[in-house]
């Protein structure tokens, strides 16, 4: 669909993808953060709570 | 195989994250002690659940210092006890809860919480719950059980010790 | 010369299976929007009789989201991937007229069957929703439809598997290309996969729906129907990530970062997707813990492949964005065509879905599993995931190959623009208060989940809160969903025809399956593991539980009227 808009060409050797490290290293601290608070809540909030 | 190196650390990284996953829901088990629901309630004749002793008039007992038995009853749209009347248990107690279903699946959940079965017909389920403090709580079927599935709820009273009175809905 | 000129029996069939697939998303669009206003208490129009028509709602919005538009969507886009990738016609114009007639008339049965349950005047109802189990039981024309679609599939695949054999005996020495290597895993899964369902429609329901039978063993039915129910996901997952890493690079104005760990994630896929269903049934009695946390670590190893993807695809996007310029470590990310929805669709389809794989994290968390389990914490998760990582990427898709596949060019590109930005936000809305609403305990399936006995105590936010917002994100789908049907029908019946409505071009892939082991094409290996390994899942958990019985446990609950009346 859309035109090229290709400014320049990144061949295989040249290409780190930093922007990506970045992005996925941000998603990996959500990833843990967000299933420790997940815990809290479940196991160690105030209530009923299953044992067995 | 050519890999980046990015890439390779993200699949350390990954599998890292696995790891840590499954170590955290096997401390939960094995450290903490939680159960889950499975085949130890036994089984009950799904044609006959009103003849079994344990459901044949379902009821909150005592059954230690601090711990009771409470069994109940789902089918098509309520719990017994749990609709009409709500189930009470004392503060400060283990409670286990055996739950079976008259007709199809129905799911039992104390509201907000993580006490939560299924409840399959032929099945009991088995579920320990620790309660502490009085309160009130909301139960429900979660699973969907037939056209009068939104109206099956009802509650659980956790009352002070003094005041419970032992006996059924 | 576009698709359409260079093919047109498989265009033709492809524009058969879409038209199907965006038939289904929009009757289920439909479904989903009357949900989402009725069980917020915005506007209860069809629950005046009884909540019945409710889940006759609930169980068409699920079988026509989840097994139609979806389905029909993969057989398509699969054509094109395996034609296009080995640069080859199919093998038998026969077989895939059959393949695709078995599957519309298979879906237009069970539709039938579903859609009858809103009125007595037939005897044909199946409000069992999509998870289809004892002892809640719907007329036999239900099954049989579905296991007219299903058997199509089974046709599909063999069309393309005996297409691939063709092309290899052709190119002994030739390793298969990307998009051929996707088709068949996915195809090889999908056998592997149905083995459950069939098993558990033709040897219990149908007999039972029937009368042949009079009782079935309901943890068995639901161990079989979540054999099938959860590598299924993985079936709507699949032709996204396909579009994710051979077309969306492109659109983004780069290459594919890798080809041979694109071919290590769809093995994993193969192997792993079907010996995982138990977490699906964590809760259920009658199942012993330990098949329970051997289904979960299989599934937390399932999670490998996906955040495999999210880093090769967001690595091609980067390519792209650098080569149209971006410089610095995220300014590559403002040089996206965000303005070409085909991309965008995409982009913003895999941003939900790392949302919606953290939610599904938690589902699979055996104990933690306890607090969200058929809450609304549930649809939460799939809507993001099914809901949009596929069903925003097919969209996407579509505005990428309907013009290749009629030979036509987009119209209203500025509506389509915007279009997958208002699914996205009316999506956040939506399945946000979902979750949120699951943790104080609202239940899914639930047709007004409001009760006497007692009111929900929301730590964060209000039950009106989250009762306003999925009523607004429903809104939102709908009218994004409008948008896209328009802009597709206009097209597809007044655009204009153009030599070369799209540019079709798919570069190279910066790293080509050259540097790849030969063993990762070795498919036999492949498919042996995925056996085994189900083997060892499934058979002591199956015996265990049909040690109970097969044909015995519980009575027939229809929610039909007797089978035999209507066949007499």
């Amino acid at each position: 669909m859309a035109t090229e808009d290709k400014k320049r060409e990144i061949g295989h050797e040249e290409f780190d993808p930093v922007g990506t490290l970045a992005l996925i290293a941000v998603y990996f601290v959500i990833l843990v953060v967000m299933w420790i608070i997940m815990w809290r809540i479940e196991f160690l909030g105030n209530g009923p709570t299953v044992v067995g | 195989m050519n890999i980046h190196r990015f890439e390779k650390g993200w699949l350390v990284a990954s599998l890292v994250l696995i790891v840590f996953f499954i170590g955290t829901v096997a401390y939960v088990s094995a450290v903490t002690g939680v159960e889950m629901v499975d085949d130890s309630g036994g089984k009950v004749d799904v044609d006959n659940v009103t003849d079994d002793e344990r459901f044949a008039d379902p009821r909150v007992e005592q059954v230690g210092e601090n711990e009771y038995d409470a069994y109940v009853v789902a089918q098509q749209f309520i719990f017994r006890p749990g609709t009409n009347s709500p189930i009470e248990v004392p503060a400060n107690s283990t409670v286990n809860f055996y739950v079976t279903s008259l007709d199809v699946v129905h799911g039992f959940q104390i509201v907000g919480t993580n006490v939560n079965t299924m409840v399959v017909p032929g099945q009991v389920s088995e579920i320990t719950v620790e309660f502490d403090e009085p309160d009130e709580h909301g139960i429900l079927c979660n699973e969907y059980c037939g056209s009068g599935h939104a109206s099956m709820g009802g509650s659980i009273n956790v009352v002070p010790e003094d005041e419970w009175e032992g006996g059924d809905a | 010369m576009a698709y359409v000129d260079k093919r047109p029996l498989e265009a033709r069939v492809i524009r058969v299976a879409f038209a199907a697939s965006f038939l289904f998303l929009g009757l289920g669009g439909l479904g989903g929007l009357i949900q989402a206003l009725h069980r917020t208490g915005y506007f209860q129009f069809i629950g005046e009789v009884t909540d019945g028509n409710y889940y006759t709602v609930l169980t068409s919005h699920g079988v026509f989201m989840v097994l139609f538009f979806t389905i029909f969507f993969l057989v398509g886009v699969f054509t094109w991937a395996l034609t296009r990738g080995l640069d080859r016609d199919l093998n038998n114009p026969r077989v895939t007229k059959y393949w695709i007639t078995s599957m519309c008339v298979g879906a237009f049965l069970t539709s039938l069957a579903i859609i009858g349950g809103f009125t007595n005047a037939i005897p044909l109802e199946a409000n069992v929703l999509y998870t289809m189990y004892a002892p809640l039981q719907a007329h036999p024309l239900y099954y049989i439809g579905l296991t007219l679609f299903v058997t199509g599939t089974w046709v599909a695949g063999y069309d393309m598997i005996s297409t691939y054999l063709r092309w290899r005996s052709d190119n002994p020495d030739e390793r298969i290309p990307l998009k051929a290597f996707m088709v068949l895993t996915t195809m090889l899964m999908w056998y592997i996969t149905t083995l459950g369902i069939a098993a558990e429609v033709l040897l219990f329901l149908i007999p039972w729906s029937v009368g042949i039978v009079s009782e079935v063993n309901p943890t068995l039915t639901r161990t079989l129907f979540w054999y099938f129910g959860h590598a299924v996901v993985y079936f709507w997952l699949i032709p996204a990530y396909l579009l994710w890493y051979t077309v969306l690079p492109k659109l983004s104005g780069g290459r594919l970062f890798s080809d041979p760990l694109a071919r290590v994630v769809f093995i994993l896929f193969l192997i792993l997707s079907v010996p995982v269903g138990i977490h699906h049934q964590y809760l259920d009695p009658g199942i012993p813990e330990g098949f329970k946390f051997v289904a979960m670590t299989n599934t937390m190893f399932l999670l490998l492949p996906s955040l495999l993807t999210a880093f090769t695809v967001v690595a091609s996007m980067e390519h792209g964005g650098r080569q149209r310029g971006g410089t610095g470590y995220l300014g590559w990310l403002r040089t996206l065509p965000w303005k070409n929805p085909a991309f965008s669709g995409m982009a913003l389809a895999g941003v939900m879905f790392a949302a919606g794989g953290f939610s599904g994290m938690i589902n699979a968390g055996m104990n933690i599993n306890y607090l969200v389990h058929n809450t609304f914490w549930v649809p939460g998760h799939f809507h993001l995931t099914v809901g949009t990582a596929s069903a925003l990427t097919f969209m996407a898709g579509a505005y990428w190959l309907v013009p290749q596949l009629t030979g036509k060019e987009l119209v209203s590109k500025r509506l389509a623009a915007v279009q997958p930005f208002i699914w996205f936000v009316g999506m956040t809305f939506m399945s946000n208060a979902m979750h949120r609403a699951g943790l104080f305990g609202m239940p899914r399936r639930t047709a007004d989940p409001t009760y006497s006995q007692f009111s929900y105590d929301p730590t964060v936010g209000t039950v009106s809160g989250v009762n306003g917002q999925i009523a607004l994100g429903g809104v939102l789908l709908t009218v994004s969903l409008a948008i896209f049907l328009y802009v597709i029908a206009r097209t597809w019946f007044g655009g204009e025809r153009a030599e070369s409505p799209v540019d079709a071009e798919l570069p190279s892939a910066l790293s080509g399956p050259e540097h790849s082991p030969k063993v990762l094409d070795n498919l036999k290996l492949w498919v042996g593991i995925a056996i085994l390994l189900v083997i060892l899942a499934y058979t002591v958990p199956i015996g265990y539980i049909a040690s109970d019985g097969l044909w015995s446990g519980s009575e027939t609950y229809p929610v039909a009227i007797e089978a035999l009346e209507v066949l007499l």
